[in-house]
């Protein structure tokens, strides 16, 4: 894992001190709200419905013990007890007050961790795969380019006003779990046919009001070259971006209006004034950044482990927890293990402290520390042994987190919607658990297979709606909570946006409309199709007719 | 349309973030205790005030209040759920406090969600 070297620490603790005096500003009346708002934005501090919200970037997603820890402890200090891991791998803090926030950035810094561009107009956070150095599937380690991205898109100061939030992923598998095709720009890693190392490079994707797929603008940008590409991209979009409409603003806008081919154009054209000496990374640097993410610690194991062959087939529920949760690892005689945050009753991304620090000390025993946070809300411990498998289930099991529900239809992305958040039109946490609930049936869940509903508050879509092979979007009609449903959505390599199944329904009626959608497809399914194949196959006909049918 | 002028004032405490309601020139935590205004004047002149205390509250505006036979309550969803807490955490917010006034609350709430009446304001 990555380690901040003297220089990245200095820099947190200047910023958390900065932040201290302006916040006694602020309370001493010394600055007002208009003057004071952006400085806390710039410090992932946002006032939400009941109380302050805290944002904590975690780069790409990943964590160690003691960050896991930290944030457990800060929890249960400033907070009530949970933090709200998000759709883009941080976690949220949902009950915080001014007055404390610059010790919790005290104590976020002491573990490396700080709320830096979580919010605002510049380079977030770079989503990247959860499995990353654990998959077997992977072209190259993606942190290593997540990390370089980090470290020259923080503070950029060419890029800190843009004309909108940017958002980038760094994917590195054939299956992509970052949602790359829908940030502004995801990158694929890719091997040329003389073997080099590459990216696909696709612009323009997004969510919210106007959702895109992003357009592959340069097939094969060679890695070395990555930093000068970002580069231009970025100039090209802050001098063209609109600035006059907050709603038009994004990079999606700009690449759908001057067409992909045109933007890439000017992009290369923005390239090739480019000093790559200058911009992109060193060798020296990005061996130094690779060396950093070589796994100390794996053993070199029998690729069967007996004692768990034998645990699993004793154990109906680890057995049942391994076909969901547990998945292949590069390493013989090692498994990645996902962690849901998605029990029943559970509100989706929630972890407690005691959750937390359960984690912690499972991480620290069965995973070599590592921690990653996935985009769907989920956990990853990506390096178990085998043979710890039935210990570490046992462990999950005693603090609620061993559901066996990886990508079923109860996993389910919610963002914080109107229980929280100050731009929702409706809630989402309770249609999740009411869906949920009503799919209590595992074995009715494993029949049903792979099914990715995710749940918006608001057109904003952070919840991820418009990509959810149920996607369900909150709205406000008339002062009441409706529910507008997407059919065909997907996030992933084969990324597509969803659409509108038919007129919104009232909350009771969104789990039942779920069931009847999972009928139909269940009645129409052939061989191994997931539910999206079968909607990709038969259309929406057969879904809206079911749903509606008492409409008739 | 109700023609009846009823509004209250709300804000955000600025050191703690806490839902906060005006009362003859205080701030206080729980909506029934929060001072109805039935004029416009009066009203307008409790933003004013809330408005110059820049050092205690933040976000300082009215929001409609309706009468039924539960109470009073705010008219959207979202200011009921500011005046009570998340509705997945029932022990979070001002709701934790319990008791008839926090019930009445919680009863306009689900009322709204079920019956579906159409002339609910928004204010956003
Ligand atoms: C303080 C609470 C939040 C606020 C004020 C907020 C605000 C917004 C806004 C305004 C947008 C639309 C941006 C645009 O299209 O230009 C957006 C998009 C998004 N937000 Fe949030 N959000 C909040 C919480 C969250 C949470 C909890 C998550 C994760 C669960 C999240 C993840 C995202 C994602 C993934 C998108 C869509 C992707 C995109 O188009 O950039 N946000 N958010
Ligand atoms: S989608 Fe809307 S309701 Fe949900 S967190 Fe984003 S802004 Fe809030």
């Amino acid at each position: 894992m990555y380690r901040y070297d003297a220089i990245d620490k200095e820099f947190l603790t200047d910023r958390s001190n900065e932040f201290r005096h302006q916040v006694g500003r602020r309370l001493a009346g010394e600055l007002s709200e208009d003057q004071f708002k952006p400085l806390r934005l710039m410090n992932g501090l946002y006032l939400q419905l009941h109380a302050y919200m805290l944002r904590v970037c975690i780069p790409y997603g990943t964590l160690n013990v003691a960050q896991v820890r930290r944030l457990a402890w800060i929890a249960r200090t400033y907070d009530k007890g949970y933090g709200h891991f998000t759709t883009r791998q941080n976690i949220q803090f949902h009950w915080i007050k001014l007055r404390d926030a610059p010790d919790i950035l005290d104590a976020l810094a002491e573990v490396n961790l700080h709320a830096i561009q979580t919010s605002g107009n510049c380079i977030r956070n770079t989503t990247s795969d959860p499995r990353a150095g654990a998959t077997a599937e992977e072209i190259d380690d993606p942190r290593v380019w997540s990390e370089a991205i980090r470290q020259w898109s923080t503070l950029h100061p060419e890029f800190s006003y843009l004309p909108r939030k940017f958002k980038i992923a760094v994917t590195a598998s054939a299956k992509d779990r970052t949602a790359a095709r829908v940030h502004d720009i995801g990158l694929a890693l890719r091997r040329g046919r003389d073997g080099t190392l590459g990216f696909e490079v696709m612009v323009g994707g997004g969510m919210g009001r106007t959702p895109f797929i992003g357009q592959t603008i340069k097939e094969f940008l060679p890695a070395t070259r990555l930093l000068s590409y970002l580069e231009a991209v970025l100039r090209v979009y802050n001098r063209a971006g609109r600035r006059d409409n907050i709603y038009k603003a994004r990079i999606k806008i700009l690449v759908s209006s001057l067409g992909a081919e045109e933007f890439g154009r000017q992009v290369e054209e923005e390239w090739a004034q480019i000093d790559a000496a200058r911009a992109d990374l060193p060798d020296t640097e990005l061996a130094r950044i690779r060396a950093a993410f070589i796994q100390p610690g794996l053993e070199v194991l029998p690729p069967v482990s007996d004692s768990y062959e034998a645990a699993r087939a004793a154990n109906p529920a680890l057995a049942r927890f391994a076909r969901n949760n547990v998945s292949a690892h590069k390493a013989p005689g090692y498994a990645i293990v996902d962690v849901s945050l998605k029990a029943h009753d559970a509100t989706p991304g929630d972890a407690n402290s005691d959750q937390l620090e359960a984690i912690a000390d499972l991480a620290e025993r069965f995973s070599l520390g590592d921690i990653r946070v996935t985009h769907e809300q989920n956990l990853v411990l990506p390096h178990v042994k085998q043979s710890d498998l039935p210990a570490l289930f046992e462990g999950l099991v005693a603090v609620g987190l061993a559901t066996p529900n990886i990508n079923l239809v109860s996993d389910i992305i919610a963002c914080p919607g109107l229980d929280y958040c100050a731009l929702a039109n409706a809630r989402a946490i309770p249609v999740a658990q009411s869906i949920a609930q009503r799919f209590l049936d595992a074995d009715r869940a494993e029949l049903v297979g792979e099914l990715k509903i995710k749940i918006s508050g608001c057109i904003n879509a952070c919840g991820h709606h418009h990509v959810g092979h149920i996607g369900i979007l909150g709205v406000d009609k008339k002062g009441e909570e409706y529910y507008q449903l997407t059919l065909g959505g997907s996030g992933a390599e084969d990324a597509s946006i969803g659409k509108i199944l038919g007129p919104g329904l009232n909350a009771d009626q969104v789990a039942p409309a779920v069931d009847r959608l999972v009928e139909v497809y269940l009645a129409e399914r052939q061989g191994e199709e997931r539910f999206l194949d079968t909607y990709r196959r038969i259309g929406m006909t057969p879904f809206k007719e079911a749903v509606y049918v008492d409409a008739h | 349309m109700s023609a009846e002028f009823l509004k209250a004032l709300t804000a955000n405490r600025l050191g703690e973030g806490d839902v906060v309601f005006w009362s003859s020139g205080q701030w206080v935590e729980q909506f029934a205790d929060a001072e109805l205004f039935t004029e416009e004047a009066p009203a307008e002149a409790a933003v004013a005030l809330a408005k110059a205390q820049n050092r205690t509250v933040v976000d300082a505006y009215l929001i409609d209040v309706t009468r039924s036979e539960q109470g009073v309550a705010p008219v959207s969803y979202r200011e009921r759920l500011r005046a009570l807490g998340p509705t997945n955490e029932l022990g979070h917010g001002k709701q934790a406090l319990g008791g008839a006034a926090i019930a009445a609350l919680q009863a306009a709430s689900g009322a709204a969600r079920s019956t579906g009446r159409l002339d609910l304001i928004r204010r956003k």
